[in-house]
């Protein structure tokens, strides 16, 4: 607990901050960072009158009624904001009245509203039958008082981290402790798990993982990051730095045993493998915690009587279901023969196929690779795919092509209808490739006269096409029909070049000037963009920057509601409308302050985690 | 007529500081009554009161009827009875006198606080509108400010405002989820009044600090009852981890092209390090995948450190492996004294843990994968 005089005034400007202290920003939105103010003479009051707490709450009173009284006395432009910031505490108070009646069942079947005094004198009557009725939170004095119990803490705890505590000793990897909670997620009883070996629960292919997790100075090399610069750090020696516990922080994941209990949270763990011959379930975990030296004396029963004494190396992890994310397909896909999904380049070059397109199209993803979808397309169907093509390259929307054919492996076509959808860097905002979702339509149809006939029409069509100027027909046709793909994916990279190129590309940055609505983020500023061409070498790099500093510093809610909005449908693996449009750029990160908080929050991060002496008063658990 | 006038008046100030005394006293009566210590109580103004008071009691209606079960669900595991959760063991409890509970509380309360400590993070409970109705009281060593000054608070005054749309969407709750578990996993900002040191400070000097936020939702169906979220928060940590052989750290520019990436790489995924400055991740990857790193890019950007959930990336040669990054956004330059000023240049850094052996060997299913590469 902190000190307690902290609490009663950092209440106090937690509540201005949340009234809005600034008049200025009166009309604004939201304070952007709220810099509370603490009132006049808040600090001297309170520390003066450290027992008499009713008189605190009276002075309060009397104070703010006298300054009231004292309006007129002030200065004209004090009064506006000063009656406003009284009444946003009165109308604060108010509400929370107001809640707590709607919390009390004695308030409740009231027909009118209650006023102050009787809601917070029921309050007090329905807080004392609430301690009357558990017992377990207060009747042991010796406990520190707390809202929750530790039983109860420890349900919601648990509700919340699909996990348990364990504790293996490092030298042979036995369960010196597991939580109860295990038996939640492995479905193995505590009982069953404390004292056995951690290797015989692990899937045979993490065994030499975890081991490796398990050493300590037996390990010669510890492989750290400097959070720095990111750069690995080799520790020769085996680590007994003086503040921090370096080395001591163990993370990993490894799958373990769990024996199947039917119709019970299967669908919770994943990715679950079945191995041929172990016919176990294995759900993945991940494992985050700390090398300590346990007292040995309470744990071996078994142990020589030379170790009594010493102390055993163990580790202490939480272990932690995975997620599974919403966006994630689960493991077991039902495949739909029927559907595929392909990546292209922006040139239409197949980067991608999906293993379920062979049974479509006969060829197998390696044979397609490399190759430009038009060389599959039938000629009756480029002018239309190719105007698709050049349209989803230039949308943020999926692009609906009609129905088309395209050539199987065998030489007939099979009738297709996809979604394309162009995938954008969120950095860049450059397309870097262009994802397709395939469906078939009907079986495949078209005889080889067909084709003969449709190639008469192509050199019709050719004349509609102002891309190629000049068709040779047969031989030539399979080259033209990868060059279409080329020609439209040059046609983008030009108009990106023209982009970066022109000046007057930050004016024309679809962010506009939105920056009010975060303010606290820096503004971009020219030369801090220029600088930052200066800084890295290539041209490419620095147009790359300039398009990111044509955006403002302004995000906007709705790019990020997006993001909670992804999902992947899994059967038919399309990416859903991915609105990256409104992705600012990050001129947050450009200016210097913003680089040295993100460092600074980094390292906030590292001194608190591994600081030895938070476990010295630790009660071990068994 | 005037003197009547000003004797009304002294008689009615003097009834209101009366009606203001006993007030006073009520919330003097109530503050004693708040689970806290005295040093604690004296010190909450008036409106932290009803705010505790209020956490104090949402919390029992969210417990009320759930405990009973849990506390006697656990106590058979101790009596060596491997229960069904869910179950009831009313035998158990009785018989039970007030020192074998007190010993259970022990335990109990050093589990609860080990779990705690190891998972570096605090517990947090939100209601549907965003109140924070309860936070473990380690909450302080993460974010500088105690349990009594945020509990009762509202999530949307401390959190960064772009970050405010993602958590409404994960406050709220859809039929379906109601039934299965309703999951949350996100990152958001939220301010963090420590100093670089680990010190609390002031919220004047708050920064932002990110971090990972896990749970699930809570429904309660029983009346006058709320429906919460119940979440884990951990800060990110990226140094002073033993890394494993399993594991490979890479770097890449803002845009997500690979600057650097350590010889594990090669060993786990058949991918030279030549062969990968300037590629981009998501040529790397499954293509169903590509939401998944999306989101993590676009947290990269926006709050500097994400975790990525599972996705695929294809190993060279034919196949995937399931993997998990956790990664942050770092100055690709060491800052340096002399140049404090200086503008950094950012990079990304990932460690990049691989969770399974390589699936479908002989499968390839991007360009990148082939023996023979003939685009580059």
């Amino acid at each position: 607990m902190s000190a307690g005089g902290s609490d009663g005034t950092a209440d106090r400007p937690a509540d201005l901050a949340a009234e809005g202290e600034c008049p200025e920003q009166a009309g604004s939105s939201l304070p952007a960072v709220e810099v509370p103010r603490k009132r006049k003479g808040d600090v001297e009051e309170r520390s003066g009158t450290h027992g008499q707490h009713s008189v605190d709450f009276q002075k309060d009173d009397d104070r703010s009624r006298s300054e009231g009284e004292d309006q007129q006395v002030k200065m004209k432009c004090f009064r506006e904001p000063h009656r406003q910031i009284e009444k946003r505490r009165r109308d604060k108070m108010n509400t929370l009245i107001d809640e707590l009646a709607a919390m009390i069942p004695a308030c409740q079947p009231m027909a009118r509203k209650l006023d102050k005094l009787t809601v917070l004198r029921k309050a007090v009557q329905h807080l004392k039958a609430l301690k009357a009725g558990t017992g377990s939170a207060f009747t042991d004095t010796t406990f520190k008082p707390s809202i929750l119990s530790h039983d109860d803490l420890k349900h919601l705890l648990l509700r919340a981290v699909d996990g348990f505590l364990l504790v293996v000793s490092c030298d042979r990897a036995k369960i010196l402790f597991i939580s109860e909670s295990v038996s939640k997620i492995l479905n193995l009883s505590r009982l069953e798990l404390t004292g056995q070996s951690l290797f015989d629960f692990i899937h045979p292919k993490d065994i030499n993982k975890v081991k490796e997790q398990l050493s300590s100075s037996e390990y010669p090399r510890q492989c750290l990051i400097d959070a720095a610069t990111g750069v690995q750090v080799q520790v020769d020696a085996p680590a007994r730095p003086p503040l921090l516990s370096t080395g001591a922080r163990r993370s990993f994941f490894c799958r373990l045993k769990h024996s199947r209990v039917a119709g019970k949270q299967d669908k919770h763990f994943l990715p679950c493998t079945s191995k041929k011959k172990d016919t176990s379930r294995y759900c993945t975990l991940h494992c985050t915690g700390y090398m300590r030296s346990c007292p040995s004396s309470q744990l071996d029963s078994e142990g020589d009587s030379e170790m009594e004494s010493s102390d055993l190396s163990c580790l202490v992890t939480v272990c932690r279901l995975l997620t599974p994310m919403s966006h994630q397909p689960p493991k077991e896909l039902t495949i739909r023969p029927s559907e595929f999904v392909t990546r292209w380049a922006i040139d239409g070059k197949f980067t991608f196929v999906e293993q379920q397109a062979t049974t479509v199209i006969g060829y197998l993803p390696q044979e397609v690779l490399g190759t430009s979808c038009y060389e599959y397309f039938h000629q009756d169907d480029l002018l239309h795919l190719a105007d698709k093509h050049r349209q989803v390259l230039r949308s943020k929307e999926k692009i609906e092509t009609r129905c088309y054919k395209f050539k199987t492996k065998y030489g007939s076509y099979v009738s297709l209808q996809s979604q394309w959808f162009s995938f954008t860097n969120p950095w860049t905002k450059e397309v870097e490739f262009i994802v397709s979702s395939n469906q078939v339509i009907s079986g495949p149809g078209h005889t080889k006269d067909e084709e003969a006939g449709n190639s008469k029409a192509l050199q019709e069509d050719t004349k509609q096409i102002p891309i190629i100027p000049s068709l040779s027909s047969g031989l030539g046709t399979m080259i033209y029909a990868g060059s279409i793909g080329t020609q439209i994916a040059n046609e983008l990279m030009d108009s990106y070049s023209r982009m970066n190129s022109s000046p007057s590309s930050r004016a024309c940055s679809p962010f506009g000037p939105t920056q009010e609505k975060c303010p606290q983020v820096s503004p971009q500023t020219s030369t801090s963009a220029s600088s930052r061409e200066e800084a890295s070498g290539s041209s490419s790099q620095s147009q790359c920057d300039s398009r990111t500093a044509a955006g403002t510093s302004s995000a906007t809610s709705e790019s990020l509601a997006a993001v909670s909005r992804i999902n992947i449908n899994p059967i038919q693996g399309e990416p859903s409308q991915l609105d990256l449009d409104l992705v600012p750029g990050l001129s947050s990160f450009s200016s210097d302050e913003a680089a040295m908080a993100v460092i600074m929050s980094l390292l906030e991060t590292d001194v608190n985690m591994g600081q030895s002496e938070d476990f010295e008063d630790l009660h071990w658990p068994f | 007529m005037t003197a009547n006038k000003e004797k009304r008046r002294v008689i009615s100030r003097d009834a209101a500081r009366r009606r203001r005394q006993v007030e006073s006293e009520v919330f003097v009566d109530l503050s004693r009554l708040l689970p806290f210590q005295q040093s604690v109580q004296d010190h909450l103004d008036k409106p932290s009161v009803i705010r505790l008071t209020l956490s104090y009691i949402r919390m029992h209606t969210l417990l009320k009827g759930k405990t009973g079960i849990k506390v006697e669900a656990s106590h058979a595991v101790k009596c060596g009875q491997v229960m069904e959760s869910g179950q009831e063991w009313r035998g158990c409890d009785r018989g039970r006198d007030d020192e074998e509970k007190k010993t259970d509380n022990v335990e109990a309360s050093e589990e609860t606080n080990m779990f705690l400590r190891i998972l570096e993070g605090f517990l947090m409970v939100l209601s549907t509108e965003g109140d924070m109705i309860y936070l473990s009281d380690n909450v302080s060593k993460y974010m500088g400010l105690t349990q009594t000054e945020l509990m009762g608070h509202n999530i949307f005054e401390y959190t960064h405002p772009c970050d405010h749309e993602e958590i409404r969407n994960n406050l709220r709750l859809t039929a379906e989820e109601v039934w299965c578990g309703a999951k949350r996993d996100f990152i958001m900002r939220i301010k963090g009044a420590l100093t670089h040191r680990g010190r609390s400070s002031n919220l004047k000097s708050a920064t932002w600090k990110v971090l990972h936020c896990q749970g699930r939702a809570k429904v309660c169906v029983a009346p006058s009852s709320v429906s919460c979220l119940l979440l884990t928060c951990q800060p990110l940590p990226l140094s002073h981890t033993l890394l494993s052989t399993h594991t490979f750290t890479s770097q890449h520019s803002m845009d997500m092209r690979f600057t650097y990436c350590d010889q594990r790489m090669t060993l786990l995924l058949g991918y030279s390090t030549e062969e990968l400055l300037g590629r981009s991740i998501y040529d790397l990857c499954h293509i169903l995948d590509t939401n998944c790193l999306t989101k993590n890019h676009l947290n990269l950007c926006f709050k500097s450190q994400s975790v990525s959930g599972q996705y695929r990336m294809l190993v060279r040669g034919g196949g995937y492996v399931w993997v998990e990054s956790h990664s942050a956004v770092i100055p690709s330059v060491r800052p340096s004294k002399s140049r404090p000023g200086a503008h950094q240049p950012l990079c990304i850094l990932c460690v990049t843990y691989v969770l399974s052996g390589v699936e479908e060997p002989s499968l390839q299913l991007s360009l990148d994968q082939a023996v023979h590469r003939y685009l580059r």
